[in-house]
């Protein structure tokens, strides 16, 4: 393969197409084509900038995720904090340990209150509606000592329920922060791409 | 040297050379990788952030006999920001250095 500007240029672009909107994908092209020509008009060679450079592969990975955990901070939405969270795991197999298992088990986390909550919700509400049937007397087999009780229990189990699902909405929001800050920080310790040796 | 060690350091040297003066990237990059082995590719994406939070903005500037260059420059935040990283540092690697030598009874 041959080392020269066009090459290192075509694979930034080739590989950051797509993810940055154009007017920034051009701006950091910018950068890397004066890097180069200012470089040759110092008398270095292509190949040698390309070298100080360090390989276009891991430019464009690093700049790739510190776009997309931007994005998921500024836009936040299931699908662009796994982009960020994909995205990251990718700069090295660390990060597989320290980004992939912890954001899995927060994700688990999470659903299961969600089910819980609402199995909770959903069986008081059902409960509310047993003992109402009980109460005008279209249903005999009594569950609760009265029908009267039933209604009392059943609310209570169902506000229960949707507490723990609007605390679950919190706590995801809080997640979210958390994991965001979380990237960033990877991003600032991990991104080892040094010169190749 | 360790690449951690060089990783973390990157901002505030980039920041601390742009409070010496205004640079363009070529510039900045030679100045850095004169005294840190360091992948040169990798300052151009940090710029960029450091841009993005506002600690840097650039003008374009006419250069002798080629076209114009990106010049970076600090702004007021960008220059807090380095007195509030360069002390940091300061304390930390004064820190670092009393504990390899040995000094550290000296603080009993």
């Amino acid at each position: 393969m041959l080392q020269n500007e066009q090459e290192y240029i075509r694979i930034l672009k080739t590989r950051l197409e797509g993810t940055l909107p154009k007017d920034e994908l051009d701006d950091i092209l910018s950068d890397y084509t004066e890097h180069f020509s200012i470089g040759k008009a110092n008398g270095r060679t292509d190949e040698e900038l390309w070298r100080s450079l360090g390989s276009p592969e891991d430019i464009a990975r690093e700049i790739r995720v510190m776009h997309l955990v931007k994005k998921a901070e500024n836009v936040r939405s299931c699908r662009n904090i796994f982009h960020a969270v994909v995205a990251t795991l990718g700069l090295g197999l660390f990060n597989l340990v320290f980004v992939l298992a912890p954001f899995i088990l927060l994700i688990m986390m999470l659903l299961v209150f969600f089910l819980l909550g609402m199995m909770v919700t959903f069986f008081g509400f059902a409960g509310i509606v047993y003992s109402l049937l009980q109460l005008i007397g279209v249903s005999a087999f009594s569950v609760w000592y009265s029908p009267i009780a039933g209604v009392f229990i059943s609310t209570g189990m169902m506000t229960t329920g949707l507490l723990v699902v609007i605390g679950n909405y919190y706590l995801a929001r809080f997640f979210y922060l958390v994991c965001i800050r979380y990237l960033k920080w990877n991003i600032s310790v991990i991104t080892g791409t040094e010169s190749a040796p | 040297m360790n690449i951690q060690f060089k990783k973390g350091v990157l901002e505030i040297c980039v920041l601390s050379v742009l409070a010496h003066k205004d640079c363009y990237g070529y510039e900045l990059v030679s100045e850095i990788s004169k005294r840190i082995d360091i992948s040169e590719g990798t300052i151009y994406p940090l710029l960029h952030r450091l841009k993005d939070e506002g600690y840097v903005t650039t003008y374009l500037q006419e250069s002798a006999g080629g076209p114009p260059r990106k010049y970076y420059r600090l702004t007021e935040s960008g220059r807090k920001e380095e007195h509030e990283q360069r002390d940091e540092w300061m304390r930390f690697a004064a820190s670092v250095n009393a504990l390899l030598e040995g000094k550290n009874d000296a603080a009993e």
